[in-house]
C-alpha cells in the first residue's frame, strides 16, 4: 500500500473557488491551474526514490484531511503576543488559518513593502506577478505543487533598490484546528538592499491533525542581503513541510537558519541556487528531536556560478525513540569554477532508541573548486559529561551544559539575541532542565 | 583515629572490563594536611585521582574510599564532588559553549538548595576575588570552559575552580606541568591560600620546584598502582636527586 493517496479535497473545485472567492486576476488563476495538473501528474513520493529515503512519509500525509479555513477564534493567541513581545522582529504579521489577524509595522525606510499576499496582489500586482512561483514552484516536489494550486495568503516582503531595512521583520503563523494548512512567504530584496526576516510557526495544542505546508520563496538581486530564520516549534499536533528556497545574483549574501523543534514531524528543504558570481550562501540548522518527533532534513547548495561560496551548518541532538535524518547535496556546474562550498552535519545521540541517518552527498562537474563534507553522529563525550559532574553538576544539569555547548557551534553565529534566547530556552524545557519551563 | 580524613584503603581497580591498574592502594590525607603523590610515568597516580573523583571508566574491584568516615564507593561523581572532594584534571577537558562564569555559577548552585541560588553580585564578587589571587586578567571568566586554552590556562583554571568552590578535599594532578615559572608561583600561592585547617589535598607532581613552593607535609610514592614509600618531605627532595630506580629495587617492583 502506498503510505500517500489522492485527497479529494485536492480538486479543480477547491482552485476555482479560491479564485472566484478572491477574484484572482487570469495569469494567477492559470499558474494555479497549471500547478493542480502538475500535482496530479506528479505520483506521490514513495520510500523507494532517492530524495524521500528515510522519510516517515506517512507522517507528512494529507489524505482524508480537509483544506484548513477560517480559524475557529479570529483574536491573536496569548501566545503570539508574547512570542511578539520577546521577538527580535519589530513588524509582525499574524497568520491564523486563512486570516491574517494582526498587522503592525511602521517601516521608515521608503518603498519598503511588507504585507500579507492578499494585500500584496491588490496594491502591488505586478510586483508579486513578476516573482511569485519563480523559485518555488510546482514543478518541484508533490508538495510545492500542492501549496502553489491552493494557497490562500501568505506574506509578501518587497525591499528597494539600496535600501536598507535596519529592523528586523516576522511573519507569526499559527491555527487553532486542522486540516491541510497552506502558507507562503515571497521574498524580494532588490539590488544592494538589506533585510533581516524572521518565519515563525508556533500553536497551543489542539484536537485534530493540521498538515502544514509552507513554500518561502526567495529572491536576492545583485548585492542583495538577507537574514532569515524559520523557526517551527507548532504543538505535536501538527506535520510540517517547507520548501525553502532561495536565488542569489551577483555578490548576494544570504545567511539563513532552520530551527525545527516542535510538531510531530518535520521536513525542511532548504535550498540555494548561486546565479550570480560571488554570491555567498550560509545555511545554518538547528533541531531537537524527542518523544519520537521525526525530523527531516535536506539542503541543497547548488554552485550554477563561479566563484560561489556556500557553507551548511546543520547540528541537531535526538533523544527517546525519535529519528533525526539528514540529507544534504552539493551541486557544482560545469563552469562553476573556483566554488568554494563546505557542508557539514553533526548530530548527538542522547540515548540508545533515538536514531540519525545522516547523508552528505557531492556532484561536482567543475575541477577548480574547493568543496568538502563531513558528518558526525555520537553520544555526549563521557569525559566532558564526568568533568561537569566532578564539579557538582547534577547529571541532567550537566546534559544540558552538554547540549547547549553541542549546539553552541551554530547557535553563535545566530545573530539574532532574541531568537537565540528562545531557542535556548526551548531546548532547555524539552530537556527537563529544573526551574525552566518555554515560557512560551 | 580521627574521622576527619580522606582515606583509601586496600583500592584496586581496573579499566571497565580490562586491566588492572591500582592493585591495592592504601593511603590517608588528613584534613588540614597537604601529602604530596609522586611516581614513575604510568604508575596509577591519575587513575588513583580519577577512582577518587568517580570515573566511570574505571570498576573497583576491592577496598573502600572513606570521606571523614563515610563510604564514597556508592555515589556518583556530582555527589562526592557535593561531599566536598575535587579533582584537578591532568588534562582538564574542553566543554564549548559554556563559559567558565556559568559553569561556577551552575556549579555552585548545585551546593545550595532550590530557591537558594548564589546571588549574581555575590557570585561576581567571588569569582573576581579568585581571577585576581592568580593574577588573571577579568575577561577569562566569559572565555568557554577551555576552549582554545593553552596547557598552562587550563592548569590555571583548575586552581581557579578550586578556590571558588571551596572544597575540603583537592586532589591536584600535575598542576604544575606546563606552567611558566610565574605562573607556578601564582598557582602555588593560589593553593597555598586554600591552605587551613579545613583544607585537605593531594599534589601529585614529578618535580620538587613545586613542592618548594607548596611544602607537603607527607609524601607517598606510587609505583606500578600501590604506595611503596611514605615519609617526611625530604623523601621528595631524595627522589628529585636519585630518581625512581632506587626504590624499585628497593621494594621489588
Ligand atoms: N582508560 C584507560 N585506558 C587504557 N589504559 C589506561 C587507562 N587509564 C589508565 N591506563 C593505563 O594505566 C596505567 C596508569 O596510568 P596513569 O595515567 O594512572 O599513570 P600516571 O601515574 O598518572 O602516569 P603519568 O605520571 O605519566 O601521568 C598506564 O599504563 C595507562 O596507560
Ligand atoms: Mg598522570
Amino acid at each position: 500500500m502506498a503510505a500517500l493517496t489522492d485527497n479529494p479535497a485536492v480538486s479543480a473545485d477547491a482552485v476555482e473557488s479560491i479564485v472566484s472567492a478572491y477574484r484572482e486576476p487570469a495569469w494567477l488563476a492559470d499558474e494555479r491551474r497549471a500547478a493542480l495538473r502538475a500535482y496530479s501528474d506528479q505520483p506521490f513520493p514513495t520510500e523507494k526514490t532517492e530524495e524521500w529515503r528515510y522519510t516517515q512519509l506517512k507522517r507528512f500525509s494529507f489524505s482524508g484531511l480537509e483544506l484548513a479555513k477560517a480559524p475557529k477564534d479570529e483574536s491573536v493567541p496569548e501566545r503570539i503576543r508574547m512570542r511578539i513581545a520577546d521577538s527580535d522582529a519589530e513588524g509582525v504579521i499574524v497568520h491564523k488559518g486563512n486570516k491574517v489577524v494582526m498587522h503592525q509595522a511602521t517601516i521608515k525606510e521608503a518603498g519598503v513593502v511588507f504585507t500579507d499576499l492578499r494585500t500584496a496582489l491588490r496594491d502591488h500586482e505586478a510586483l508579486v506577478r513578476a516573482h511569485l512561483y519563480d523559485v518555488v514552484n510546482a514543478r518541484q516536489t508533490k508538495y510545492t505543487a500542492l501549496n502553489s494550486a491552493l494557497w490562500e495568503n501568505g506574506t509578501f516582503v518587497y525591499v528597494p533598490r539600496d535600501v536598507e531595512v535596519e529592523l528586523p521583520l516576522g511573519a507569526f503563523t499559527t491555527a487553532d484546528s486542522g486540516g491541510i494548512g497552506l502558507g507562503r512567504t515571497l521574498i524580494v530584496v532588490e539590488v544592494n538592499a538589506r533585510l533581516t526576516f524572521i518565519d515563525e510557526y508556533t500553536s497551543e495544542p489542539f484536537a485534530e491533525r493540521l498538515f502544514f505546508d509552507a513554500a518561502t520563496e526567495i529572491v536576492l538581486k545583485d548585492g542583495a542581503k538577507l537574514r532569515y530564520v524559520s523557526l517551527q516549534n507548532w504543538s505535536r499536533n501538527v506535520a510540517h513541510i517547507n520548501k525553502l528556497r532561495a536565488h542569489l545574483g551577483r555578490d548576494a549574501r544570504l545567511e539563513s537558519v532552520t530551527v525545527s523543534l516542535g510538531a510531530d514531524a518535520a521536513r525542511a528543504e532548504v535550498e540555494s541556487r548561486l546565479e550570480g558570481p560571488g554570491s555567498e550562501s550560509e545555511m545554518l540548522g538547528l533541531y531537537f528531536a524527542d518523544e519520537g518527533q521525526h525530523f527531516n532534513q535536506f539542503t541543497l547548495q547548488h554552485h550554477a556560478t563561479p566563484r560561489g561560496f556556500s557553507d551548511v551548518l546543520f547540528k541537531g541532538a535526538v533523544r527517546d525513540a525519535s529519528q533525526a535524518v539528514y540529507s544534504g547535496m552539493i551541486i557544482v556546474d560545469p563552469h562553476a569554477q573556483k566554488t568554494d562550498a563546505y557542508q557539514t552535519n553533526r548530530n548527538l545521540l542522547l540515548d540508545e532508541v533515538a536514531e540519525v541517518v545522516s547523508i552528505p552527498q557531492l556532484e561536482i562537474a567543475a575541477n577548480d573548486v574547493k568543496c568538502s563534507h563531513g558528518s558526525t553522529t555520537g553520544p555526549v563525550p563521557e569525559d566532558q559529561r564526568f568533568y561537569l559532574m566532578s564539579r557538582g553538576l547534577r547529571p541532567e544539569v550537566a546534559e544540558h551544559v552538554l547540549v547547549t555547548g553541542f549546539l553552541y557551534e551554530v547557535m553563535s553565529r545566530v545573530t539574532l539575541p532574541k531568537v537565540a534566547e528562545y531557542v535556548e530556552r526551548v531546548v532547555q524545557a524539552k530537556l527537563g532542565v529544573p526551574g525552566v519551563k518555554e515560557k512560551l | 583515629m580521627s574521622d576527619k580524613q580522606l582515606e583509601i584503603r586496600g583500592l584496586r581497580a581496573r579499566i571497565v572490563g580490562g586491566e588492572e591498574i591500582l592493585k591495592g592502594v592504601d593511603l590517608v590525607v588528613p584534613r588540614g594536611e597537604v601529602h604530596a603523590l609522586m611516581g614513575p610515568n604510568g604508575s596509577g597516580k591519575s587513575t588513583l585521582a580519577k577512582v577518587i573523583a568517580g570515573d566511570p571508566q574505571y570498576e573497583i574491584t576491592a577496598g573502600d574510599i572513606v570521606l571523614e568516615g563515610q563510604s564514597i564507593l556508592e555515589m556518583e561523581p556530582d555527589e562526592r564532588a557535593r561531599e566536598g572532594l575535587y579533582l584537578a584534571f591532568q588534562y582538564p577537558v574542553e566543554v564549548p559553549g559554556v563559559s567558565i562564569a556559568n559553569f561556577l555559577r551552575l556549579a555552585l548552585n548545585a551546593r545550595r538548595e532550590e530557591g537558594d541560588e548564589i546571588g549574581v553580585m555575590e557570585f561576581y564578587k567571588k569569582l573576581q576575588r579568585a581571577v585576581k589571587e592568580l593574577n588573571w586578567d577579568d575577561s577569562i571568566i566569559e572565555r568557554n570552559l577551555h576552549e582554545g586554552f593553552s596547557g598552562g590556562e587550563k592548569k590555571r583554571s583548575e586552581i581557579l575552580q578550586l578556590l571558588v568552590l571551596e572544597p575540603r578535599y583537592a586532589i591536584l594532578d600535575e598542576t604544575d606541568s606546563g606552567l611558566d615559572v610565574d605562573a607556578l608561583k601564582v598557582v602555588s600561592q593560589g593553593v597555598n591560600a586554600a591552605r587551613g585547617p579545613n583544607f585537605g589535598a593531594l599534589v601529585i607532581t614529578h618535580y620538587q620546584r613545586l613542592l618548594n613552593h607548596i611544602v607537603p607535609d607527607r609524601v607517598h610514592v606510587m609505583v606500578n598502582g600501590r604506595i611503596v614509600r611514605e615519609g617526611p618531605k625530604e623523601l621528595a627532595m631524595e627522589l628529585d636527586q636519585k630518581g625512581y630506580e632506587w626504590i624499585r629495587e628497593a621494594v621489588g617492583a
